[in-house]
């Protein structure tokens, strides 16, 4: 995708060499410490807050990982194994043959890919039309689509049901990712963004001759990277865990997502193995793991964005 | 890219709002030529893959197909459990494309009975000259509205009471299930002595995980019943006496309720349960002591439970027809035989129990046999619960209310009002309609 490209950029461009960056946080951090002057006490209350956090985020996560190496007869015991033992690799081979494990990896990077980059372009154009450019009925428009992203979709389920099976798509990718790829949001949010940028530099964009399309490009784009990704990476975990709609529409591994495949591993009447579900679970995190721990750092910028006023 | 004029823009936009019209406008417009899409010789079978059944469905079609050439059927994944198999073929109901065989839970099937989305099965039935006599009463009986039937028995459970070998040999208790609820009541004592202070004696699913669904057996085991017909009768002083033991049960604390009583009982942290006959192989298969299975308390007061199999009303006569043979043939003698040992559901017709395979089957599973013997004691469960849209739920909550201590008799009463009231504003106008 052409974001981690567009990542790297950024981060030649705009951050710091990391020595700097370091010694300019401990700068920051001495001068909190000297104005607020905690003393021993506070200073391990604020430790123990910051492990109790840390236990109640990672225990659950580390149980679905411990369980996933687990044997079936060790899942249920008193007292509760916190080690598995012995450990066995049982559970995600039975996930790979109890299941067509990797049909549904395919079908969820498919449609994942193709929702997010059709969520983003959408996002980015209607939002910098929304506020940069100007029409008649510009505020209407903005209007009608705030109203979508009041309506939840799970009231338009039927209607695009409807529509969506009379075209024959259903148990089709298109059938799935093009209902799924309006962004009310996006727009809201990029909308606000890109309001926020100086327009002294627009103007003087403007004045240089640049065209609505340069504009966007090469002045209101870089000025708005961390917000872009923000939203690249909550539409993308959003679209990896998309479950309603994909479930409706699709019949058979040939188009449905992990989050529906994985749910054929639980027994829905008696009782389930657990084994192959945590297995399943970890490895469908994994991804998104990996993408937001590679963004995570420009995701923060974003979401603080606008919060302090330079 | 620069040549972006402002008209072209505007014209666009305004392309692009048209479209997106046209695009709400998308109920309603299905052609309803009362074919309601699909080919008349693939047969598409909607199914949850009650039990984790899914290969077991598979090898069965392949037979389907073999024995039948010229008909195909389609296995689709159409939900995790029966709400949302429900919700996909409410969905499709809307829209055209409809399966030619669905799963309907005793629970589902009878908002789409009502409202005439399900084939009556009887005339289809009589003209394919297929036998009912054959399926068991109680199960085949589940799905009668106004004298027709409008789903076969699939994948059928029915509550079994399981308990813990070793704490019964603890206690010096006989290696079966309680006779009645009063004598479980002397039991009860002995086990939790036996048990110690971090056991406990009996788990039970919660309120809003059928709590509803395995009281029903405390309830007719003391000459009550949720509901008569439609008149609800959870005032009646038998009914009430079930509720009032229940909360005895919870007071003294030998009873607690939980999300899901089978992960602690497999951990030998609860010594007995009634739970699904289907749980039957998971706890055999992950429990660390002897397993044993015995019928429910009492005489005949066992509810049953689980799927069947529907046939949408809005498909063509051919489809129809084909649909039926499917269903015969997926629920005849050995293929409920192949299906049930497979998922550890109950055979839904009367002679599966004298094919040799099961014979033999249940000579190894002595468990599975408790099961098949209490079948013929099922009772087809209390209008209120299953058939009042929401009435599981609104029990089960109730009986939560009670287990936490709150009145017995004013709750029922709320619970009778309640149902009446759903009963006469969603049931009573359509029925006989």
């Amino acid at each position: 995708m052409s974001t981690s490209t567009i990542v790297g950029t950024v981060d030649e461009e705009k951050t710091p060499p990391a020595a700097d960056r370091r010694r300019r946080r401990r700068a920051a951090h001495n001068v909190e410490a000297s104005t607020h002057n905690r003393g021993p006490v506070w200073t391990a209350a604020g430790y123990v807050g910051m492990v109790l956090v840390l236990l109640v985020v990672a225990v659950p996560l580390f149980w679905i990982l411990v369980t996933s190496f687990k044997e079936r007869g060790d899942i249920y015991v008193r007292p509760a194994q916190w080690w598995p033992e012995p450990a066995t690799g049982q559970n995600y081979s039975e996930l790979t043959t109890r299941i067509p494990f990797s049909d549904y990896v395919r079908n969820s990077v498919i449609i994942t890919a193709a929702t997010s980059l059709a969520k983003i372009i959408l996002g980015v154009l209607s939002a910098y039309a929304l506020s940069l450019m100007r029409f008649p009925g510009r505020s209407i428009v903005f209007i009608v689509v705030i109203a979508a992203l009041m309506v939840p979709n799970q009231i338009t389920v039927i209607s695009n049901y409807a529509l969506v099976a009379q075209l024959g798509w259903r148990n089709t990718y298109q059938g799935i990712i093009i209902p799924l790829a309006g962004v009310a949001f996006g727009t809201f949010l990029m909308r606000n963004q890109f309001l926020n940028l100086p327009g002294e530099i627009i103007e003087a964009a403007r004045l240089d001759g640049a065209g609505p399309m340069k504009l966007l490009w090469r002045v209101v784009m870089p000025m708005s990277w961390p917000t872009l990704v923000a939203f690249a990476l909550i539409t993308v975990v959003s679209e990896w865990n998309e479950y309603l709609w994909p479930f409706l529409m699709s019949d058979d591994e040939s188009t449905a997502t992990l989050p529906v495949g994985l749910t054929f591993l639980q027994n829905n009447d008696g009782v389930t193995n657990w084994g192959p579900v945590m297995a399943g679970t970890v490895l469908a995190m994994l991804p998104i793991l990996v993408l937001f721990l590679f963004l995570q750092r420009q995701m923060i910028k974003g979401l603080t964005a606008g919060a302090v006023k330079s | 890219m620069n040549e972006f004029s402002r008209r072209g823009f505007l014209g666009l936009a305004g392309a692009a709002g048209v479209a997106g019209l046209a695009a709400c406008a998308g109920t309603g417009t299905a052609p309803s030529t009362g074919s309601g899409g699909g080919s008349s010789n693939t047969i598409e079978f909607w199914s949850n893959h009650p039990g984790n059944s899914k290969p077991v469905e598979q090898q069965i079609i392949k037979a389907f197909e073999v024995a039948n050439s010229g008909l195909k059927v389609k296995l689709v994944d159409a939900g995790k459990n029966y709400e949302e198999v429900a919700q996909k073929f409410n969905a499709s109901l809307a829209g055209g494309q409809l399966p030619d065989v669905v799963v309907v839970s005793d629970v589902t099937w009878f908002n789409f009975a009502l409202n005439k989305q399900l084939s009556p099965l009887d005339e289809l039935l009589s003209t394919a000259k297929i036998d009912t006599s054959d399926y068991v009463d109680a199960l085949y009986n589940d799905y009668n509205l106004d004298e027709k039937h409008y789903a076969l028995p699939f994948s059928r459970s029915t509550p079994l009471f399981y308990y813990n070998k070793d704490l019964w040999k603890a206690a010096g208790l006989e290696d079966r299930g309680p006779k009645d609820w009063d004598e479980f009541l002397t039991w009860a004592p002995k086990l939790k002595a036996a048990a110690g202070s971090d056991k406990i004696v009996m788990e039970l699913p919660d309120g809003s995980n059928y709590l509803d669904w395995v009281f029903q057996n405390m309830v007719w085991g003391y000459g009550g019943a949720y509901s008569k017909e439609w008149t609800p009768t959870f005032s009646d002083p038998n009914t009430v006496e079930a509720g009032t033991y229940l909360q005895n049960l919870a007071k003294d604390g030998y009873l607690k309720l939980s999300k899901d009583p089978a992960p602690d009982f497999t951990a030998g942290i609860v010594g007995c349960s009634m739970m699904s006959t289907g749980s039957l192989g998971g706890v055999a298969k992950d429990a660390k002591f002897p397993v044993g299975t015995a019928f429910l308390p009492g005489d005949g007061n066992c509810p049953t439970g689980g799927a069947g199999v529907g046939v949408p009303a809005n498909i063509s006569d051919d489809r129809k027809k084909n649909a039926l043979k499917f269903i015969e043939f997926l629920t005849n003698a050995q293929n409920t035989v192949t299906f049930t040992q497979a998922t550890g559901y109950m055979p839904v017709r009367k002679s599966a129990v004298g094919l040799p395979e099961e014979k033999a089957f249940l000579e190894k599973n002595p468990n599975a046999k408790t099961a098949i013997e209490q079948l013929p004691k099922t009772r087809s469960q209390d209008n209120v619960r299953v058939l009042l849209p929401g009435g599981g739920a609104r029990i089960g909550k109730g009986l939560d209310q009670i287990v936490q201590g709150q009145d017995v008799a004013t709750v029922f009463k709320a619970l009778d009002a309640e149902s009446q009231q759903v009963f006469d504003s969603q049931i009573k106008g359509k029925l006989g309609a």
